[in-house]
C-alpha cells in the first residue's frame, strides 16, 4: 500500500482522531435519550407560547374575578412541595433501576406515583372549587389562559402518571432490560422536566400574579 | 469502539453515573437547594421588605436559578464536553422560549397600547 | 345529541356539482387503483415493501407520492381561482359563489404548505440524509413510520372535507374572530384545525428523529465539518422546526379550545384577543417558510457542485448562513403584520432584522455563483432549476426585502403583491429546488434516470408558466388587488388576469408533463439504466451505493476521510485503478417493518373525523386505541432482525464487481 494511499486512508483501519464524529454512530443507549430531551424541550416551546398567551390575557378578566381572589398560595406551597419530591424520588428509583433492584426501584416509582398524584389532586380541587364559584374558563380570557396553561401541565403530568404505571409494570413483567431502563430514563426527564416548568408557573402565574 | 468507551464520551441527559453514594447526594443537593428557593421565594412573595418593583425580578431570578438546580442536580445537565450536544441544544430552546415569550408579551403590550378601544370595550378588555 | 353528531345526510354535497362530481372522480379513481393493485396481487408487497416499512428511502418516496398527489389537489384550486378571476369581471360573477371560492383559496394554500411542500422537502431529508451520512437509517425507523402516516392522516381529513361537510373558509391561517365558532359554526375551521393538529403531531416526531440523527449518527470520521451541505440545512430545517411547530399547536390548540369549549382566547367577547393569535401564528409561520427553504437551499449546493465538477465554493460561509438563517428566522415574525397596531418602535425593529436576514441568503447565492464559476458545467435539467432559481428567486427576495420596510409595506400589504412576492420564493427557491432534487435522486431510488428532454420541457413550462402567472399580480399589487377576491371591480385588470391564467395553465401543462416524464421513463428505462450507482459523477455518499441501495445502505459504514467523503475516495480509487480493501464483513442488524403507524393513523383519523363532527363516543374510541397501539408496540421485545453475513458479502461483490469494471473504463479513458 503506497504511503498516498495510506495518507488518504484508503485503508480500512480505524478512523483517524478528528474530534466530534470520528467514532461513528453513537449506541442506542446515548441517541434514544438525547433524542427524548429534544422532545421535551420543544415542549418546553410549547409552554412557552402558553406562558406568552397567559402574560398577553392574565388582565383581561372582563370584569369577572381576578387573580388576587382566587388563588391560594399554600394550595400552592403544598402542590409544589409534592411535586418537588415526587422528583426527587423519581431519581432515585433511577440509582436503584441502574443496579437492577427491583424491590427499590418500584419503591421509589410508587412513592413518585403517589406524590405526582397528590399534586393533581390538589390541583383538580382546585379547578373544581374555581368553577364551582364561576371562575371558569368560559368566564373571561384570562381564565381561559389560566385553565389552559396549568390545566396543559396537568395533562402532562398525568400522562407522566400513566406512563409510570405502564412502565412500573414493564420492569415487574420483563425486568431491567436494557431498552425498558432506556425507556424508564426517558421517563425521569419528562418527569423532571415538568417539575422545572411547574417552578415557572408557580412563580409567574402564582406568586407575581398576585403580588 | 465498545459501548463503553462511547458511554464515557458522550453522555445523555439525565443519565447517572458514579457510585451510589455520590449518586444519591447529587439528588439530596439538588432537592435541599431547589427547597431553599421555593422557601425564599414564598417568602420574597409576601415580604413588604423589599422595594416593590424589584419583587418580581427577583422572583424571576429566583425561578431561573431553581431551574438551573434542577437541570444540573436532577438532569445531569452540566458543562463537562461529554454534554456539549445536550447544553448546545438546550441553550437553543432557551433562546426560543426567550424570545416567544418576551417577544410576545412586549408585541402584544404596544398593539393593546396603540389600538384604542372605546372606554366600553376596554372595560372588557382590562381590568386594573 | 344523536349518535353521530351532526353528521347528517345533508353533509354530502348534493346540491353542489363541483364538490360533487369531483368526489364521484377520486372515489373512481382509487376504486380503479384498488382493483388494479388487486389484479396485480400486489397488496402484500405494499404492506411490506412501503406501508409498514421502516427504511428511510422507502418511507421517503411515500412522503414524495404523498406530495406529488396533493399537488394535483393544490394546483386544480389554483386554477379554479385564476378561471375565477379572469372571468368575474365587472358584471359577471364568475362560476365560483363567494362560500365556495374562500374555502378554495383556504385549501389551495393549506395544501400546498401541509401537504405538498412540506412532505416534499421531508421526503427528500428521508431519502438523503442517511445515505450522505453513511449510516443506515435515521436514529428512530419506528418513529420515522409513524411520522409519514401521521401527515398523511391530516391530508385524508383535509380531503375529506370535500366529500362530507365543507372546508374552512378563512384562508390558510385561519384567523379569528371569523374562525371562532360565532362567525364560523359549520364543520370547516374544524377540519382545518383537526388535520393540522394530527399531521404537527408527526412533524414534530420529525423533527426530533433528524436533529438526532444528524447529530448524533454519522460514519465514523465525519466530523460536522465534513457533512455535506444538504445535512446541514437539513440540520437547520429540523431545528427550526423542532421549535415552531409547538406553537403552532398551541395556537391551533387554543382555537379549539374557544370552538368546542367556549373558552375565550380570541373571541370578541369575554376579553379575547385575536390579534394574539395573529402573532402567535407568524411565530410559526415565519420559521415554516424556512423550514421549506432551507433544505432547498441544500439541494442547489449538491447540484451546483455534482454539475460544475467542482467542490462547494464557500462551504463553511454556507453553513454558516445556514445557521444564521436558522436563527434570525425567529427574530422577524412580526414582518407578517406591520399594519396591526404595534406600532413604530416595534415595527422598526422587526423590519431592520427581516432585511438583516436577506444578508446570508445572498451569501449563498454568490456561493453558487462562485461554485460553477470556473467549473465545467453540464446543463442538465437540476442546473436548469438552478439557473431558474437563481433568477426567479432573486427577484423574489428583492420584493420581500422591500416588504420588510415597513412604510412600503402599509401600502402592499396584503394586496396582489404580496401574493406574488410569497409565490415567487416559494415557486422559485423551494419548487425549482424539489423538481431539480427528484430528477438529481430518481436515479438512487428506481434504478434509472429520468427522461432529460421530457425533463426541459416540463422545467420551460413551469419556468415560463411562473413568470406569466404572477409578474402582472406586481403590478396589479400596485393598483389597488387585494388578494382572495372572488370579484374585480376595475374591468382594466382584466389583461393582466387574463396573462396569469394563461401562466396557470402553462404550468398545468408542465405538471401533466411531469406524469408523462414519469410513465415514459418507466417505459424506457432500459435505456437509461443506472448500472453503477453514480451517474451523475457525484461527490457525496450516497452515490457509493449501487442503485436503488440495498435495505442497510452500505455493507460497512465508510470511513471518512476529509470533506467530499465520496469525491476524494473515487478519485484517489481511479488514479490507482484499484477499490479500497475488501473489508471483513459482519451480519447486519436492521429494525423490523411494523404497523404501528398505519394504525396508529388510523385511529388518529377516527379521533379526528369524530370530534370534527361530535360523535363523542367515538373520539373516545379513537384515542383509546391510538394508546393501546401504542402499548402495544412498546411491549414488544423483538424489533429488529439480522440480515445474513453471506447475503451482504453477496452484495457487496457484486457491486464491487461492477464497480471494478467502470474503474477499468474510467482509467482506460483517461
Amino acid at each position: 500500500m503506497t504511503t498516498e494511499a495510506a495518507t488518504i486512508g484508503l485503508t480500512h483501519g480505524g478512523s483517524e482522531d478528528t474530534g466530534l464524529g470520528h467514532r461513528g454512530p453513537e449506541s442506542k443507549s446515548i441517541v434514544v435519550p438525547y433524542g427524548f430531551w429534544l422532545f421535551v424541550l420543544s415542549d418546553m416551546v410549547l409552554f412557552s407560547a402558553l406562558f406568552a398567551s397567559y402574560g398577553t390575557l392574565v388582565q383581561a378578566t372582563d370584569g369577572g374575578p381576578t387573580t388576587h381572589q382566587l388563588f391560594h398560595r399554600d394550595l400552592v406551597a403544598v402542590e409544589t412541595i409534592a411535586l418537588l419530591l415526587s422528583s426527587f424520588v423519581c431519581g432515585l428509583a433511577m440509582i436503584a433501576a441502574k443496579r437492577a433492584n427491583m424491590v427499590w426501584t418500584q419503591a421509589w416509582l410508587i412513592m413518585t406515583g403517589l406524590l405526582g398524584a397528590v399534586f393533581l389532586g390538589i390541583e383538580l380541587y382546585e379547578f373544581a372549587s374555581m368553577i364551582g364559584e364561576g371562575a371558569g374558563p368560559q368566564r373571561s380570557a384570562f381564565l381561559s389562559s389560566f385553565f389552559t396553561l396549568v390545566g396543559c401541565h396537568g395533562a402532562h403530568v398525568t400522562a407522566g402518571l400513566l406512563w409510570l404505571g405502564t412502565m412500573m409494570a414493564q420492569i415487574w413483567a420483563k425486568g431491567f432490560q436494557q431498552h425498558i431502563v432506556r425507556r424508564l430514563l426517558c421517563f425521569s426527564i419528562f418527569w423532571h422536566a415538568l417539575d422545572i416548568i411547574w417552578v415557572g408557573i408557580f412563580t409567574i402565574v402564582y406568586l407575581i400574579g398576585t403580588l | 469502539m465498545t459501548e463503553d468507551e462511547n458511554n464515557l464520551l458522550d453522555v445523555a441527559p439525565g443519565s447517572p453515573h458514579d457510585n451510589i453514594v455520590s449518586e444519591v447526594a447529587a439528588y439530596v443537593i439538588g432537592l435541599g437547594l431547589a427547597l431553599l428557593m421555593t422557601g425564599v421565594s414564598f417568602w420574597v412573595a409576601s415580604t413588604s421588605v423589599l422595594w416593590g418593583p424589584g419583587v418580581a425580578v427577583g422572583l424571576v431570578v429566583l425561578a431561573i436559578a431553581q431551574i438551573g438546580i434542577h437541570l444540573v442536580f436532577f438532569l445531569h445537565v452540566t458543562s463537562g464536553p461529554d454534554n456539549t450536544n445536550n447544553v448546545l441544544a438546550l441553550a437553543f430552546g432557551a433562546l426560543i422560549v426567550f424570545l416567544v415569550m418576551i417577544g410576545t408579551i412586549w408585541i402584544m403590550a404596544h398593539m393593546n397600547a396603540n389600538v384604542g378601544m372605546a372606554p366600553e370595550m376596554m372595560n372588557l378588555q382590562m381590568q386594573r | 345529541m344523536t349518535l353521530f353528531g351532526r353528521l347528517t345526510w345533508d353533509a354530502i354535497p348534493f346540491n353542489q356539482p363541483i364538490p360533487l362530481i369531483t368526489s364521484l372522480v377520486v372515489l373512481l379513481a382509487l376504486g380503479g387503483v384498488a382493483v388494479w393493485v388487486t389484479r396485480m396481487k400486489a397488496w402484500p408487497y405494499l404492506w411490506n415493501e412501503y406501508i409498514t416499512s421502516t427504511d428511510h428511502k422507502r418511507i421517503g418516496i411515500m412522503y414524495i407520492v404523498l406530495a406529488l398527489l396533493m399537488l394535483v389537489r393544490g394546483f386544480a384550486d389554483a386554477i379554479m381561482m385564476r378561471a375565477q378571476q379572469s372571468l368575474a369581471i365587472g358584471a359577471s360573477q364568475g362560476y365560483l359563489p363567494p362560500e365556495h371560492y374562500n374555502q378554495i383559496f383556504s385549501a389551495h394554500g393549506t395544501i400546498m404548505i401541509f401537504f405538498v411542500a412540506m412532505p416534499f422537502v421531508i421526503g427528500f431529508m428521508n431519502f438523503v440524509v442517511p445515505l450522505q451520512l453513511g449510516v443506515r437509517d435515521v436514529a428512530f425507523p419506528t418513529m420515522n413510520n409513524v411520522s409519514f402516516w401521521l401527515t398523511s392522516s391530516g391530508a385524508l381529513l383535509v380531503n375529506l372535507s370535500l366529500f362530507l361537510g365543507e372546508f374552512a373558509r378563512t384562508g390558510w391561517l385561519g384567523f379569528p374572530p371569523l374562525s371562532e365558532k360565532a362567525f364560523s359554526p359549520g364543520v370547516g375551521v374544524d377540519y382545518y384545525l383537526v388535520a393540522l393538529q394530527i399531521s404537527g403531531v408527526g412533524t414534530v416526531l420529525t423533527a426530533v428523529n433528524f436533529v438526532t440523527t444528524i447529530l448524533k449518527t454519522r460514519a465514523p470520521g465525519m466530523s460536522y465539518l465534513r457533512m455535506p451541505v444538504f445535512c446541514w440545512t437539513a440540520l437547520a430545517s429540523n431545528l427550526i422546526m423542532l421549535a415552531a411547530f409547538p406553537v403552532l399547536t398551541v395556537v391551533l390548540g387554543e382555537l379549539m379550545l374557544d370552538r368546542y369549549l367556549g373558552f375565550h382566547f380570541f373571541t370578541n367577547d369575554g376579553g379575547g384577543n385575536s390579534m394574539l393569535y395573529m402573532n402567535l401564528i407568524w411565530v410559526w409561520g415565519h420559521p415554516e417558510v424556512y423550514i421549506l427553504v432551507l433544505p432547498a437551499f441544500g439541494i442547489y449546493s449538491e447540484v451546483a457542485a455534482t454539475f460544475s465538477g467542482k467542490p462547494l465554493f464557500g462551504y463553511r460561509s454556507m453553513v454558516f448562513a445556514t445557521l444564521t438563517i436558522c436563527i434570525i428566522s425567529y427574530m422577524v415574525w412580526l414582518h407578517h403584520f406591520f399594519t396591526m397596531g404595534a406600532g413604530g418602535d416595534v415595527n422598526a425593529v422587526f423590519g431592520i432584522a427581516s432585511m438583516i436576514i436577506g444578508i446570508p441568503t445572498g451569501v449563498k447565492i454568490y456561493n453558487w455563483l462562485f461554485t460553477m464559476y470556473g467549473g465545467r458545467v453540464r446543463f442538465t435539467v437540476p442546473i436548469y432549476y438552478l439557473i431558474g432559481f437563481m433568477l426567479t428567486f432573486v427577484i423574489g427576495g428583492l420584493t420581500g426585502v422591500l416588504l420588510a420596510i415597513p412604510p412600503v409595506d402599509f401600502v402592499v400589504h396584503n394586496s396582489l403583491f404580496l401574493v406574488a412576492h410569497f409565490h415567487q420564493v416559494i415557486i422559485g427557491g423551494v419548487v425549482f429546488a424539489l423538481m431539480a432534487g427528484y430528477t438529481y435522486w430518481f436515479p438512487k431510488a428506481f434504478g434509472f434516470t429520468l427522461d432529460e428532454r421530457l425533463g426541459k420541457a416540463v422545467f420551460w413550462c413551469w419556468f415560463i408558466g411562473f413568470h406569466l402567472a404572477f409578474m402582472p399580480l406586481y403590478v396589479l399589487g400596485f393598483w389597488g388587488a387585494t388578494r382572495r377576491m372572488q370579484h374585480i371591480p376595475d374591468p382594466s385588470w382584466a389583461p393582466y388576469l387574463n396573462v396569469a391564467f394563461v401562466g396557470a395553465v402553462i404550468i398545468g401543462l408542465g405538471i401533466v408533463l411531469t406524469v408523462v416524464q414519469l410513465l415514459y421513463s418507466i417505459k424506457t428505462r432500459d435505456q437509461r439504466r443506472d448500472i453503477t450507482g453514480d451517474p451523475w459523477d457525484g461527490r457525496t455518499l450516497e452515490w457509493l451505493t449501487l442503485s436503488p441501495p440495498p435495505h442497510y445502505n452500505f455493507a460497512v459504514l465508510p470511513d471518512v476521510h476529509g470533506e467530499e467523503a465520496y469525491w476524494t475516495r473515487k478519485q484517489t480509487a481511479i488514479k490507482m485503478d484499484q477499490l479500497i480493501a475488501e473489508p471483513d464483513y459482519k451480519p447486519i442488524e436492521m429494525p423490523l417493518n411494523t404497523p404501528t403507524g398505519i394504525i396508529c393513523a388510523f385511529f388518529a383519523s377516527v379521533c379526528g373525523f369524530a370530534v370534527i363532527w361530535y360523535i363523542w363516543w367515538l373520539a373516545v374510541l379513537g384515542l383509546i386505541g391510538a394508546f393501546a397501539v401504542f402499548v402495544w408496540y412498546a411491549w414488544q421485545d423483538e424489533h429488529e432482525h439480522i440480515i445474513p453475513v453471506e447475503e451482504v458479502r453477496a452484495n457487496a461483490r457484486e457491486r464491487r464487481r461492477i464497480r471494478m469494471e467502470h474503474l477499468h473504463e474510467l482509467s482506460q479513458s483517461t
